[in-house]
């Protein structure tokens, strides 16, 4: 009687942790998809504000906004709870930073073009689109 | 599971493109060569039924339709290729091995074919 008592409990404490421990990777799941959601809609801005046909570029507002987004995705990178997605943050930052390169190369030679400004954005949706798994 | 050997592929039949119709005009016999291989490999990329393959036959189908149209430069167009190519890594590494070979040629093959075929269009 005791011992069923015991494996009951047992059973019983089990199933409450792997309850509880579902239930905490689903919310850090859910933390880190919107953190991949917050980074996509600054990515986006940064192209909108950056990859604009016959704009003059403004090196100092341009650095200014790419410090600000490395520091955004260090951070991302540094405080993920869901450490699997770590190298899916890494991967993003590249894309940041090679977007970033090639923005700053065309804009300032006065070189961007429409089509430019939309095949970027396509790319970014298309990337954090499978950083989240869709 | 392709063949490995060559050749009588039925290629799917679809109308010719925009795209299509100005790598046909190449005269050189190397690029014509790399553009034959292109064409091919889109046109099996295009029939293929995973969605990522077809869509990234269809995407630097479409970007090479840009860069003939000047709407987008040669720096763009290997910028854009980059991009698919580091996208596309992660879905290869993560197919299984016997699908891995096919998946590589219907995919980052078609980017270094279209890489060679660019330059013929600028």
């Amino acid at each position: 009687m005791n011992s069923t008592l015991v494996s009951r409990n047992v059973f019983l404490c089990a199933a409450a942790i792997l309850i509880a421990s579902c239930g905490t990777a689903t919310f850090t799941k859910s933390g880190s998809d919107a953190t991949i959601e917050s980074l996509r809609s600054f990515h986006l801005a940064f192209i909108d504000e950056f990859a604009v046909p016959g704009k003059k570029f403004n090196a100092t507002a341009f650095n200014a906004k790419v410090n600000e987004g490395n520091a955004k995705f260090q951070e991302a990178i540094a405080n993920d709870k869901f450490t699997a997605r770590r190298p899916v943050f890494v991967d993003l930052k590249a894309q940041f930073d090679a977007d970033a390169a090639h923005i700053k190369s065309k804009a300032s030679r006065g070189k961007v073009t429409p089509a430019l400004a939309s095949e970027m954005k396509k790319d970014v949706n298309k990337t954090y689109d499978h950083a989240l798994g869709r | 599971m392709p063949s490995g050997g060559k050749k009588k592929r039925k290629k799917p039949s679809r109308k010719k493109s925009d795209i299509d119709s100005a790598l046909d005009q190449i005269g050189d016999e190397s690029v014509a060569a790399a553009t034959a291989e292109f064409q091919d490999l889109v046109s099996e990329a295009k029939g293929d039924t995973t969605e990522l393959i077809r869509q990234n036959a269809e995407e630097v189908e479409r970007r090479l339709d840009l860069l003939k149209k000047r709407e987008i430069d040669k720096e763009d167009f290997d910028h854009f290729l980059e991009n698919q190519k580091r996208d596309l890594r992660v879905f290869i590494d993560a197919q299984p091995a016997q699908a891995q070979e096919r998946a590589e040629k219907l995919t980052l093959h078609i980017l270094e074919t279209a890489a060679k075929v660019a330059i013929a269009l600028i």
